[in-house]
């Protein structure tokens, strides 16, 4: 089995986890700009002005930029979206990730690439063979099992559905984050409870909430079971990756535009070597059990295998919120770095710190960088622990810069 | 009188707030997003002072608002 076209594709919803992405490993990212994608209201937002310094880092480090446009689309908005595809396509975006057939008609007019989206909920062999006419790459429904997914790719060799490339169409899926209840994420319970459609990327998240069902004829009220029915828990792949390569996908997406940094990394960097193991026959249960202790780390509802495995449904969470077994929290924030000593100054604004803790250092250029303190200085003078209002300074590992955020990472 | 307030560039243009009042609001063709009509900017809020009449779908207005970007505040 061949990996070596394997595309891990990472989450950018920030600068941050933009340099995640790139020391996690992942080959590509996908990211928003302005209001017209899937994460408008959860998650900074780029902006067009951004875009220029989104592709260079991307080309820098060797990495495919993938921007999403794939909203429903009004009248209104098509002015908007026309400036962000003429946009993509003047700075050099590799793709957008589309799902509305204005986007894919005037993409297709001025030559921009794109990817058809999850959002286009494609089930079957002809809606690929559709989707040709516009792209060469398309992620596939989440709902469909690998049974399913392979045979639609053994199908897209055999009838030879080619893209707009000439080369034979390849497709994506999601191999890790959130899933919810909507098929293909095509949900109106947002806009029903709260005016805020999720299709227009301002998703208010019912489906994590916990209800009670009331009787109208008594008031008796019974808290639905402990469980929280609506909210599937996160997709997580990592221990049947061996698999969900074999199906012949060529792009794995991790999904969490609206996930912090520390998340980004450490997912990105578990399927990277997830998927290096697999590639160099070294793939064990070990190192599976390994991965799925560090990606509990960080946020996530629990994991299960999503659809691919066709098993029964029913995976929901059983609580609100995150299960990670660590959370952070914000202690100092960056002052100077002295390039000479490898040291780092920080400003303690919350807290404290003191020898021994494990922390996490985030910020646009520096990306993620997680450490333990050995030492800490202040006034130059040796300290065992530091308390908030003071500046200290300790060594680091790599260089870090006054825009970074230091946390504490204690047991969740 | 009445105050309507609008932090336009958090504006995601649903089109909720010209469905609730479209004489005070309009979706710009330009980047999409909702424009109060004769909105003075300050520091990237938009405001103006309207008559009273206009306070119940000004109040939808802002009710309807998915990102709460929207303030009414009843000057009278």
């Amino acid at each position: 089995m061949s990996t070596k076209t394997i595309e891990l594709m990472a989450p950018a919803g920030s600068f941050e986890s933009l340099q995640a992405a790139i020391q996690g490993g992942a080959n590509s990212v996908y990211f928003g700009v302005e209001q017209l994608n899937m994460r408008t209201k959860s998650t900074h937002n780029f902006v067009l002005d951004d875009l220029p310094e989104i592709v260079r880092i991307c080309n820098e480090n060797n990495l495919k930029s993938y921007l999403t446009l794939n909203t429903i689309l009004y009248d209104h908005d098509i002015s908007l979206m026309k400036r962000i595809v003429d946009s993509c396509k003047n700075t050099g975006v590799s793709a957008i990730i589309a799902s509305d057939h204005a986007v894919m008609n005037y993409a297709k007019k001025i030559g921009q690439t794109i990817h058809i989206s999850t959002q286009c909920n494609i089930t079957n062999i002809d809606s690929v063979e559709f989707y040709a006419n516009f792209a060469n790459v398309m992620v596939l429904s989440r709902e469909l099992s690998l049974l399913q997914v392979e045979s639609i790719n053994k199908e897209i060799k055999r009838r030879e559905i080619t893209g707009p490339s000439g080369q034979l169409v390849r497709t994506e899926i999601f191999g890790h984050g959130a899933l919810c209840m909507a098929v293909s994420g095509k949900c109106y319970l947002s806009l029903h409870s709260n005016f805020s459609s999720a299709n227009r990327g301002a998703c208010v998240q019912n489906c994590r909430k916990s209800y009670i069902v009331t009787d109208k004829d008594t008031g008796y009220e019974l808290e639905v079971d402990n469980e929280y029915i609506m909210s599937a828990k996160d997709l997580c792949t990592i221990d049947f990756l061996d698999k969900i390569i074999a199906s012949g996908i060529s792009v794995l997406k991790i999904e969490g535009r609206g996930r912090s940094a520390d998340y980004v990394n450490i997912t990105t960097k578990c399927y990277r070597e997830a998927i290096d193991s697999i590639q160099e026959g070294e793939y064990t249960r070990e190192k599976v059990s390994d991965w799925k202790e560090r990606l509990a780390t960080v946020f996530n509802r629990g994991f299960w295998d999503g659809y691919y495995l066709g098993k029964l449904m029913g995976e929901w969470n059983d609580s609100y919120g995150s299960k990670a077994t660590t959370r952070k929290v914000y202690v100092a924030k960056g002052k100077k770095y002295y390039d000479e000593a490898n040291v780092g100054e920080f400003l303690m604004e919350a807290q404290d710190l003191k020898i021994g803790d494990e922390i996490c250092i985030t910020g646009p250029t520096t990306g993620v960088l997680f450490t333990k303190i050995h030492e800490l200085r202040v006034d130059n003078k040796p300290v065992l622990q530091v308390k908030k209002g003071t500046e200290f300074t300790f060594i680091t590992p790599e260089k870090v810069r006054p825009s970074d955020k230091l946390y504490k990472i204690i047991e969740a | 009188m009445v105050r309507i307030t609008q932090l336009r560039a958090k504006c995601i243009g649903c089109n909720a707030c010209v469905e609730a009042d479209k004489y005070r609001w309009r979706i710009s063709k330009k980047d999409g997003k909702s424009t109060l009509i004769g909105g003075i900017e300050k520091k990237g809020w938009f405001s103006t002072l309207v008559d009273d009449h206009e306070l119940e779908a000004s109040l939808l207005a802002r009710q309807h608002c998915p990102v709460n970007i929207i303030q009414v505040e009843n000057l009278t």
